[in-house]
């Protein structure tokens, strides 16, 4: 028995026994059991998977009673390297979930569908054919799906955040297994690797890859298929929210990876222009949602969309080029999608987990009722600040090596030693650039409203103005987040040299470490060292500092007190910015897409018409899409619903006729 | 010389079998229907027991007698006493004698293309007359569409149950006793269970006609 086939012996063992522990421990020592056996779950997760990403072979075969081949588990390197991030992450939130999850999230049934949960995900990267890969793929589901139900019965939208899960789901399980069957029936096996023997320009090939790209695409919240993410990931319990956006739509990506890579790896160019589409769209339309968001989960779930939009337009524009043969900047772009959908699940599991310790301490979210808690709460204002550097792509983070690694294979792209690519990718490459100019923009003014109204600023509620920091089981996970946003930041060389190492033995990426672990991408002459930039920084800012610290000491401070203060020496919370008016601008430039509905009403005092009393302004922005494309389906299945229901009239003898007619319409068929 | 009657009587059983089919769905009156029902039983017994002799087997003729028991007798007996027990009303007709006349001939037609189809390779004469049992079905079933009372329903009932057997004895030449016997004691309680159902519903609504409950839908 090897590292790996133990390692997952050890991760199916643990999650079994976090089930047991979930549903017989009390409920006084429930939670911290549970979730140090799932925290355990995703430790044994990351060390199998660094075995696996090291090379390491080791496979685990479950037979079935089935007349199927049975169920082999052995994960490749670039299932390592996912089960490594989802496992991470997984350990992450469990440790949170021990100080977070209170009443109903605590609940016998909680603890033991998070377990099966994040089993199922951390387990997904190592199936190596259809069936394991469905049947995890489904637990996986499954147990996020009760997850979710856990505050029911105080919340009714819960319920319909559920009914949306499971059906966009099942969208996608459909999309998932259609896209399998098609591969399954065209070259007569299940196991990856005789999948991947089907042509790459046949049509089953066309066929599959569309399904699957639908499918896992759906997962991995792509426009149109993300109508889900911004009523599930608010209802969910915030540390259940932080697994789903950290770990499971990862587990999309990776079956994105698992097509484009693994089954088909030579697809025409439209495959590129496709996902570049999806992508490119996800990431516009996520981040302008996410900017107007005033409810700080939504925003998240928003911004996930976004973060996801980009991983897709990187691949998008690695599968483009590697169909023109330029295969440097297909590579580097390829390397820099996982990148960033690494750095994504490091400060989308913090930025969550912040937002659910900010719930715990106020007991709200929405962004206008938050501010000031900066001053009470430093540990989580700390993390969340550097995770919302990483989500705006500022330097020193992890989001601003991946996005620029990314914008060097775009600008790079569409040239190839000086001759012009194709046309195609011509069109495509400055498109994508501005794409992801825009997207950057618009994250880095999100990110600051968020960080901004919540954390800045005086309280704007009195919940806001007596929270207290949260326990430190809470604030362990924040801070080994917010350390994982900066660290990959500083020092991204090794993860990338491991993404190169991960996305082989076909497609060998020329990435490699340079200077103080920094990366440079030969291929397309980028080199990128944030960890010698900012010792150089240091070198140069810490003298200016330290000459204006003591020039400030000679002269003494000077106090200007306020001679006329114009409304100011009275400053109450409500003068302050809020999340809605500081978006307000943005809403006004993009009207047209976002079509948002106000409501202004005016109370007058008395009598008169130039006095008010009161001004109640209400602004909604719906999802243009759920609106536009789902509403009507939505209708035409009720009204179907309602026609069918005329057919069904209670009366016996119709249904004798239907059965009759049935059995004939039968026997006529057999006869023809 | 039972090898040249042989499938003279199996004709004649089927026929009859056919017939009085035919003729339940022309009748409405319910005692007409019991006795056609009671020769159609009669009918099926002495199928079951011509395929018994013609095979020799003595298990054969025993489900013949089973099934005169139950089939010939006991159930039209059953029918009888509880129709005398209650005041009768009459079947008014969802379908005029004629239309439904012309769809037990048609139906009867589909029911022998069809049997050429699944039937084509066995050549026995059983099989042949196997067409009779399906059309027996297809008939039960229209009676079961076509009729308002509950009882007359139950009639509509049997005969698909007589169809069923039909088809049963013509094909597989006999049954296993112990299967008949479980198969006529399902039958017999579930007639039981209509009739005491539909005595209930005479006593609550005063007539039996199922076109009056339709409040169970949703």
């Amino acid at each position: 028995m090897n590292a790996v086939q133990s390692g997952l012996v050890v991760q199916a063992l643990l999650a079994l026994a976090a089930v047991a522990t979930g549903l017989l421990s009390p409920v006084s020592w429930r939670s911290r059991a549970t979730g140090a056996l799932c925290a355990l779950l995703g430790v044994a997760g990351i060390v199998t998977g660094a075995a696996a990403l090291g090379g390491a072979n080791g496979a685990l075969t479950i037979p079935l009673a089935l007349p199927i081949d049975p169920l082999v588990l052995s994960p490749d390197r670039l299932g390592g390297l996912f089960m490594i991030v989802v496992s991470a992450v997984g350990a992450l939130v469990s440790l949170f979930g021990i100080g977070s999850a209170r009443g109903a999230e605590a609940s016998r049934t909680s603890w033991a569908a998070m377990a099966v949960f994040l089993g199922g995900m951390q387990l997904v990267p190592a199936a190596t054919d259809v069936v394991s890969f469905l049947l995890l793929w489904e637990i996986m589901t499954l147990g996020s799906t009760v997850l979710l139900l856990a505050d029911h019965a105080s919340r009714s939208t819960v319920y319909s955040a559920a009914i949306w899960y499971s059906a966009m789901s099942q969208l996608s399980f459909f999309f998932v297994l259609a896209g399998f069957g098609v591969l399954v029936a065209a070259t007569g096996g299940t196991g990856f690797q005789t999948l991947a023997t089907v042509p790459a320009d046949s049509w089953p090939a066309n066929l599959a890859f569309v399904l699957l790209l639908l499918g896992f695409g759906g997962k991995a919240e792509l426009v149109p298929l993300h109508v889900w993410v911004p009523r599930v990931l608010p209802e969910a319990p915030s540390h259940v929210a932080a697994a789903m956006s950290g770990a499971m739509v990862k587990i999309g990506v990776y079956g994105a990876l698992l097509v484009c890579v693994r089954l088909l790896p030579s697809g025409p160019p439209w495959w590129g222009v496709l996902i570049l589409v999806l992508g490119g769209v996800s990431a516009v339309y996520g981040i302008l949602q996410a900017s107007v968001a005033s409810d700080l989960k939504v925003l998240l779930a928003y911004s996930t969309t976004e973060n996801m939009g980009l991983v897709f337009l990187g691949l998008g524009a690695s599968v483009l080029l590697r169909s023109y043969n330029a295969t440097a900047a297909a590579d580097a772009a390829l390397v820099a999608a996982l990148l960033l959908m690494v750095s994504h699940a490091a400060f989308k599991t913090t930025l969550f987990l912040g937002a659910g310790a900010v719930a715990h301490a106020t007991g709200e979210l929405n962004l206008d009722r938050l501010g000031g808690l900066g001053k009470r709460m430093p540990w989580t204002a700390g993390t969340f600040g550097l995770a919302s550097l990483g989500a705006a792509s500022l330097p020193i983070t992890s989001g601003f090596v991946a996005e620029w690694m990314l914008l060097q294979a775009l600008i790079h792209g569409a040239r190839l030693d000086g001759e012009v690519v194709s046309v195609a990718a011509s069109i495509a490459m400055p498109l994508a650039v501005a794409v992801l100019a825009l997207t950057a923009g618009l994250a880095l003014l999100t990110f600051v409203k968020a960080y901004g109204i919540a954390f800045l600023a005086r309280p704007r509620s009195r919940k806001a103005s007596i929270a207290r920091e949260v326990p430190w089981v809470m604030r362990v996970p924040l801070v080994l987040g917010a350390l994982a946003v900066v660290g990959l930041g500083l020092m991204p060389g090794p993860l990338a040299a491991a993404i190169a190492a991960a996305v082989g033995p076909v497609i060998v990426p020329d990435v490699h470490t340079v200077g103080l672990a920094g990366v440079s991408l030969s291929g397309i002459d980028a080199v990128l060292d944030p960890g010698t930039l900012v010792i150089l920084a240091g070198l140069v800012l810490v003298p200016i500092l330290v000459i204006v610290a003591l020039g400030a000491r000679r002269h003494p401070t000077r106090v200007d007190p306020l001679p006329w203060a114009g409304g100011g020496s009275r400053l109450r919370p409500r003068m302050q910015y809020t999340a809605t008016s500081y978006a307000e601008p943005l809403v006004r430039v993009f009207d047209d897409v976002l079509r948002p509905s106000r409501d202004v009403e005016v109370t007058h005092v008395g009598e008169s018409r130039y006095l008010v009393e009161k001004v109640h302004v209400e602004q909604t922005v719906s999802d243009v899409i759920e609106t536009r494309l789902y509403r009507p389906v939505l209708n035409a299945a009720q009204r179907f619903g309602l026609a069918a229901r005329r057919a069904q009239d209670g009366s016996i003898h119709r249904y004798l006729g239907y059965s009759f007619a049935a059995l004939l319409v039968v026997l006529i068929a057999v006869s023809l | 010389m039972f090898e040249t009657t042989y499938p003279q009587l199996i004709g004649l059983c089927t026929g009859t079998l056919l017939l009085t089919s035919a003729l339940m769905v022309w009748r409405h009156s319910m005692l007409a229907s019991i006795r056609l029902l009671a020769v159609q039983g009669l009918a099926l017994a002495a199928l079951v027991a011509v395929i018994g002799v013609q095979k020799g087997e003595l298990e054969v003729i025993l489900v013949a007698v089973l099934v005169l028991l139950v089939k010939g007798l006991g159930l039209p007996w059953v029918l009888a006493h509880e129709s005398k027990a209650t005041t009768r009303t009459d079947e008014a007709p969802r379908l005029n004698p004629t239309a439904s006349l012309l769809t037990v001939a048609l139906l009867t037609i589909l029911a022998y293309v069809v049997s050429s189809r699944v039937l084509a390779r066995d050549t026995s004469v059983s099989a042949h007359a196997a067409p009779i049992g399906l059309a027996m079905v297809l008939i039960g079933f229209l009676l079961l569409v076509t009729r308002r009372q509950a009882r007359s329903q139950l009639i509509g009932f049997l005969v698909l149950d007589n169809g069923i057997a039909t088809v049963a004895f013509l094909t597989s030449g006999g049954v296993p006793l112990v299967l008949e016997l479980g198969i006529s004691l399902d039958v017999l309680l579930v007639v039981m269970i209509l009739y005491v159902f539909a005595g209930r519903m005479h006593n609550k609504f005063g007539n039996t006609d199922i076109d009056q409950l339709r409040k169970l839908h949703d």
